[in-house]
């Protein structure tokens, strides 16, 4: 279609006249398909998880590759230092014992006084046990690959955390590798609390790596900078007391923190069952 | 007879590589599996690999593949970067149709011409990207663009040199 007229030739001009109904038909069947997805994501769940099933092992084996020249690097840069490291590891790991002689006989006393208000103990259990092996590198939406899918037992919906800290959601669930929502996306909303105080708070992602908190209760703004924000389990999709994220900044209403979870260097990922099967499934039905 | 005996020496066998007509849509897919790459990034400040590559075949030339093979290449990199699918199969269609008809009006073309031209079709492409996004209840300030979009433009020589290397390389020039 370089020119106007390709020449006085019938069959030529035909040509270029269906080619440019092709391009017309095209963007109409992309201009549905995009509503589709839109309006009912649900539609095209297999076709996304095939997808993901080819990507997923490739990236997977990629990040082998790079993961162990990693290591070499910081493996050779760790002896360089060894014994000032040394020291200061002993000094922590003392620390550390101290600290979890004081969290066990809490946690003893946490028993004791659950058992005489008879609360009911959520049993945590992992589905599968993943890594986070790719992202979207180009979109203004915060997703990774997780390498472990549907044939692991991991559904659309599922929460997925790491040791450090939460990680986000199943969105896209393949055979063998499923999609992420990351808490930093602006479309994941958790309900939370400042492990400080308790007070309820709201997080949801800037789309950029942070996350924006907010007081459910307006007025002071409650936040100081190096607070951490943990789940509170409203809602019934994650699990109450994981660590998200611990504020760096303050604004106006609300403050900006950081995902404890960096999902750069999460090296496994946890995938649990919804905390209250129950809520969220009434929450999907209609 | 001059001209010819001033060209330089063509080798005996040298032509056109096997399979040189599905050479640029294969190198289009292979960018858009670049999100496949094992990089986790936090801010997604990547440019959109198969969009460039696209926009650099076409505007090197008017004639790298039929016009509406844009639509099944847009639809594998929508299944390979989870972008909504159906967004590229539209974007990329209208994007070839768009270029026909610059063709058309343009009188000559340089550099300069195509790299404007790139960057409006790039900031087309990210524009919709975060309206897409917003519709889809993730709605990003449009400063928190600004960053990919230079970064795309910046890229854009770059996908242009290795698509003209691909180019002569196809044709076994």
């Amino acid at each position: 279609m370089a020119t106007a007229r390709p020449g006085w030739s019938r069959r030529a001009q035909y040509g270029l006249f269906f080619s440019f109904l092709a391009l017309i038909a095209g963007i109409i069947v992309g201009a549905i398909l995009l509503a589709l997805s839109i309006l009912a994501p649900a539609r095209f769940e297999s076709v996304r998880g095939a997808a993901l099933d080819i990507t997923g092992p490739v990236a997977g084996g990629l990040h082998e590759v790079t993961a162990t020249v990693e290591g070499v690097f910081t493996g050779a840069g760790n002896y360089w230092d060894a014994a000032g490291q040394n020291g200061q590891l002993r000094r922590e790991r003392d620390q550390m014992r101290r600290q979890i002689l004081q969290a066990r006989a809490i946690l003893q006393e946490n028993r004791e006084l659950k058992a005489v208000l008879q609360l009911r103990e959520h049993q945590r259990d992992t589905i599968a046990v993943g890594r986070l092996v790719g992202s979207s590198l180009s979109s203004p939406r915060r997703f990774a690959i997780l390498s472990v899918g549907s044939s692991d037992g991991v559904r659309i919906g599922m929460p997925v955390r790491s040791p450090n800290g939460l990680v986000g959601r199943v969105i896209d669930a393949g055979t063998i590798a499923s999609r992420v929502l990351l808490v930093s996306d602006r479309a994941n909303i958790v309900p939370a609390r400042l492990l400080r105080g308790g007070i309820p708070v709201i997080s949801q992602g800037r789309g950029d790596g942070t996350i924006d908190v907010r007081p459910l209760e307006v007025g002071r703004n409650p936040f100081r900078r190096g607070d951490i924000i943990i789940t509170s389990g409203t809602g019934g999709l994650y699990p109450p007391l994981v660590p998200i994220a611990r504020i760096v900044k303050l604004d106006d209403d609300g403050a900006v923190a950081m995902p404890l979870a960096d999902p750069a260097d999460t090296s496994f990922a946890i995938v649990e069952p919804p905390y209250e099967p129950a809520a969220t499934a009434e929450e999907s039905s209609p | 007879m001059v001209r010819a005996a001033l060209a330089t020496k063509r080798r005996i066998g040298q032509g056109p590589r096997p399979l040189a007509a599905f050479i640029p849509a294969m190198s289009v897919i292979a960018a858009s599996l670049l999100a496949a790459l094992p990089v986790v990034t936090t801010s997604g400040w990547f440019p959109d690999f198969g969009f460039l590559a696209l926009i650099s075949w076409r505007l090197l030339r008017s004639d790298p593949w039929p016009a509406w093979w844009a639509a099944p290449m847009g639809l594998v990199n929508d299944l390979f970067t989870g972008l909504p699918i159906g967004f590229s199969v539209a974007l990329w269609t209208a994007t070839m149709l768009a270029l026909d008809l610059v063709d058309r009006r343009t009188m000559w073309r340089d550099y300069w011409i195509e790299w404007v031209l790139a960057a409006m079709l790039i900031s087309i492409d990210e524009w919709l990207q975060w309206r897409v996004a917003a519709i889809t209840g993730a709605r990003v300030p449009l400063v928190a663009m600004a960053p990919p979009l230079v970064i795309s433009i910046c890229v854009f020589p770059l996908s242009a040199w290795l698509v003209s290397r691909i180019d002569h390389w196809r044709l076994g020039r």
